[in-house]
């Protein structure tokens, strides 16, 4: 067994719906303020559900400042080489010629790949009647442009990130579902803690927030369709919750180890402590009701953490604010946490971003190590009406200044992959 | 010190067969799953081939119809493959051996992990009616699209269904991921099961690689960058014109082998180590010098303690076009320099199978292994001079030990290698 590296996260950097900077999606988690509206950035208004979460303002090219590179980026990618570069930037590191093959990627990156105007594109061209005819294909008419393939292949986002930043070792792209951005942190660790790299770039970007997206969630039921009070529609935990919104966004983590990050003199958030990853083997859209599955996910990142349940001041729930989802992850919690489940303070931060899908468990394992370094609970909003089935410590009202010191974070994704990571706070570090 | 990882069973299916022993008989004897594609009218087509699986109900695949309506083509071959892999390494007759408390500890301590191949083309034509009726109106398709697509349809095109399913169906709820990295996800499947397995985080594992690219847009896409031949894969001839998609999934049951000899299984071989890199290169181009293979390929010999010398035969990504295999010759050159094994590549058989391309290699790279033989590559006829030396052959050769070198290599600059040992 190879007992046990420490792994420092030394960087962040986040484009959410409510910030397109880690610094602002911070504060306004801390200050409960909701990046949920209605959808603008394409026409949502014949949709049964028209309210998402957004990323708003967002402006590549500044960012970016690569109008090459952009046009090798979808949305998503968009996300992704922004909050990857803060990411970098903050930890005042970066991939050099010398050191490039000691830096590894770990990706959870989202499902979808031609974009919407472009499957307009090939209906108009192919299946003028609603049916494809493949020899369409064959015609002057479809643009079989070069570019837009690079950008559609299940590992585009990989291909362009590792390009652009000179990352030349283990790299790999995960997906699954929900759980995605959680389990590229996991496997970053692991990929530590074997010695494959000494760098690691982890994180995950998505937006399914367009019609094909959008369209797929409605049909599911998964939704809320409060369209009318958007800002409300997440209350994870809720007794009124009706359903999750959807999301967008991108979140990177710069990992080190441990003793090379403290050498060099690097801000350490906290250390990515332990990583926890099970199969539910229940339904693939249900969440078991005794939290099964879930609570061997949350028991193994502990134990991996080397860590009793007792020292969970803070859980960042999966929490979607669908019914079934926060039942089962109550159960699972109680189960875990034992008697300690009336002192962790726990809180989805879905309540005020929205789902991000594929980058959510990136995103929330650096609310985790922000909530850690800040000694801040980021609040539950919109919680009002306890559900008894939800019996858990939920962070409500206002953000709670509390000195953590270890924190868990919850991706639990349809088809039953869960994945929870715990933080520990750098003043525990013995 | 790691323990000892061992490979109890075997699956796989592709154009070239349905099952393990069939489709090594057709390597062996020089038939080709290569064939005209038949799931469109190819007749105006400038690439017309592929290695389809074609003559098998769906379930002969996946016995479970309900299933069927809840997942896609490549889902049921990765499920198949699968099902073959687990069946024959008798786990399934072990864990009913055991009393309730500690079935359900090997239930938890049974991991799986994917290399899907996700994001295909036909899933978001299922739009298309809804498209077509609103003219462009996305008001109207917001209004009308649930009149004409599946409910089911973000389920059915989850890439990670496989991982899903085949946790439900034997209750294997352990370490898990998976995987959508292009061309080598299957091997890093396999690649991290085992490093689970050697972590402790878990007892043992199923990798599973599955995928279905040759799909038309793909097809046209692949042409106009002239990575398609017209006719075969010739890896490393000079007359190669590029590669072929084929289709199916493979799965690999791995244990600790200690376990396996205390329960008396069959051992296929045992895993050694791996490498993986990057050339970070975007998403088409590769370095001519073949910089991220060599790497993969000395990360994976030091991973498992042994040097160039101890390497007894290659299994070659050899994917039949000109940048690709021109890199990897230089990689194996530098790597192996004038004392260089035996070099063969399956793609000839059963086409490129993308996700799923180097784990259905590693099947065969084991029984190559376990025969003693390394097969010619029939399609081969002239090497390319460009390539020389390379030890390739249209005949079969002899490998110089037990260890086989598996190498597999995608988009994004990917390069993955692979070592494995016969059992003796």
């Amino acid at each position: 067994m190879n007992h046990r590296k420490r792994i420092a996260i030394t960087g962040i950097g986040l484009v959410t719906p409510v910030g397109n900077n880690a610094p602002t999606t911070w504060a306004n988690l801390q200050a409960g303020r909701s990046g949920l509206g209605t959808i603008r950035h394409f026409d949502a208004s014949g949709f049964p559900v028209r309210i998402g979460a957004e990323v708003k303002g967002f402006d590549a090219a500044a960012v970016i400042g690569n109008s090459k590179l952009l046009n090798y980026a979808t949305r998503p990618h968009r996300f992704a080489l922004a909050a990857a570069e803060e990411a970098l930037a903050d930890a005042g590191i970066r991939p050099t010629a010398a050191d490039g093959h000691r830096w590894g990627f770990c990706v959870g990156a989202g499902m979808m790949a031609m974009n919407f105007d472009e499957l307009q594109v090939a209906q108009k061209v192919c299946a003028a009647d609603g049916e494809f005819h493949a020899d369409r294909l064959l015609s002057e008419d479809f643009p079989a442009d070069p570019v837009t393939f690079s950008r559609n292949q299940t590992n585009s986002g990989l291909a362009l990130l590792t390009r652009h930043f000179g990352i030349r070792g283990y790299a790999t792209a995960v997906h699954t579902a929900c759980a995605s951005g959680g389990q590229a942190l996991g496997t970053a660790l692991r990929v530590m803690r074997r010695g494959q790299a000494d760098f690691v770039l982890a994180g995950g970007f998505d937006s399914m927030l367009n019609p094909i997206g959008l369209s797929a969630f409605c049909l599911l039921g998964a939704l809320s369709a409060d369209n009318n009070t958007p800002e409300s529609a997440s209350r994870p935990f809720d007794a009124t919750r009706n359903g999750f919104v959807l999301g967008e966004g991108a979140g990177f983590l710069v990992l080190e180890n441990w003793d090379a990050a403290r050498a060099r003199g690097a801000k350490i958030y906290a250390e990515l402590a332990g990583d926890g990853n099970s199969l539910s083997c229940y339904r693939i859209t249900d969440s078991p009701p005794d939290g099964d599955g879930p609570i061997q996910a949350m028991r193994q990142a502990l134990a991996d953490a080397g860590m009793t349940p007792e020292t969970l001041d803070y859980v960042n729930a999966h929490g979607t604010s669908t019914m079934m989802n926060d039942r089962s992850e109550c159960a699972a919690l109680r189960a875990v946490l034992g008697g300690h489940i009336t002192n962790a303070a726990v809180s989805s931060t879905k309540s005020c971003m929205g789902h991000l899908i594929s980058a959510a468990g990136a995103v929330e394992a650096a609310v985790c190590a922000l909530a850690i370094r800040d000694g801040i609970a980021p609040v539950n909003a919109n919680y009002h009406e306890p559900d008894p089935d939800c019996n858990v410590n939920i962070v409500q009202g206002k953000s709670k200044p509390m000195r953590i010191r270890a924190a868990l974070s919850n991706s639990l994704g349809f088809g039953g992959s869960n994945s929870c990571l715990v933080f520990r706070n750098p003043e525990e570090v013995p | 010190m790691n323990p000892k990882i061992v490979f109890t069973g075997l699956g796989a299916v592709c154009g070239a067969g349905l099952k393990v022993d069939a489709i090594w008989d057709g390597i062996l004897n020089g038939r080709s799953g290569i064939k005209e594609i038949t799931s469109w009218d190819v007749s105006q087509w400038p690439v017309r081939m592929s290695a389809e699986v074609t003559g098998v109900d769906n379930r002969t695949l996946v016995e479970d119809r309900k299933l069927h309506k809840m997942i896609s083509r490549t889902d049921l071959f990765g499920l198949y493959a699968a099902n073959c892999a687990v069946l024959q390494s008798g786990l399934l007759a072990h864990r009913e051996s055991l009393d309730a408390a500690a079935a359900v500890q090997f239930s938890d301590r049974s991991g799986i992990f994917a290399g899907s191949g996700a994001a295909n083309y036909g899933s978001t034509y299922d739009f298309f009616p809804a498209l077509a009726a609103a003219q462009g109106d996305l008001n109207k398709f917001g209004k009308q699209f649930s009149e004409s697509v599946n409910p089911m349809w973000l389920l059915r095109n989850l890439p990670n269904n496989v991982l899903c399913h085949v946790g439900i169906r034997y209750n294997f709820k352990g370490a898990n991921a998976c995987i959508t990295n292009h061309c080598v996800g299957g091997v890093l499947a396999v690649a991290e099961a085992a490093a689970a397995l050697r972590a402790g985080e878990a007892d043992r594992a199923i990798a599973i690689g599955h995928d279905t690219p040759c799909e038309p847009e793909s097809v046209l896409n692949f042409h106009r960058f002239g990575l398609l031949a017209p006719d075969t894969v010739r890896p490393f001839d000079r007359d190669r014109a590029g590669t072929i998609f084929g289709e199916g999934a493979a799965g690999v049951v791995l244990e600790k082998a200690a376990d396996a000899q205390a329960r008396n299984a069959a051992i296929f071989g045992a895993y050694l180590g791996s490498g993986c890199t990057t050339e970070a290169t975007g998403v088409l181009r590769l370095r001519p010098d073949g910089d991220g293979l060599s790497r993969a390929i000395e990360l994976a010999l030091a991973d498992a303690g042994i040097t160039p010398g101890d390497v007894g035969l290659v299994v070659a990504h050899g994917n039949g076009t000109p940048a690709s295999d021109v890199s990897e010759a230089r990689a194996l050159q530098r790597i192996f320099g004038a004392a260089m094994p035996p070099v063969t590549g399956f793609k000839w058989a059963y086409g490129h199978l993308i996700a799923a391309s180097g784990i259905v290699d590693l099947v065969f790279a084991l029984l190559a292994l376990r025969d003693k033989i390394v097969p010619g590559i029939p399609t081969l006829r002239t090497l390319d001079p460009a390539l020389a030396p390379l030890a390739v052959s249209s005949a079969h050769q002899t490998p110089r030990s037990d260890i086989a070198l598996l190498l597999c290599r995608g988009f994004g600059g990917m390069n993955t290698a692979l070592l494995v040992r016969a059992h003796p």
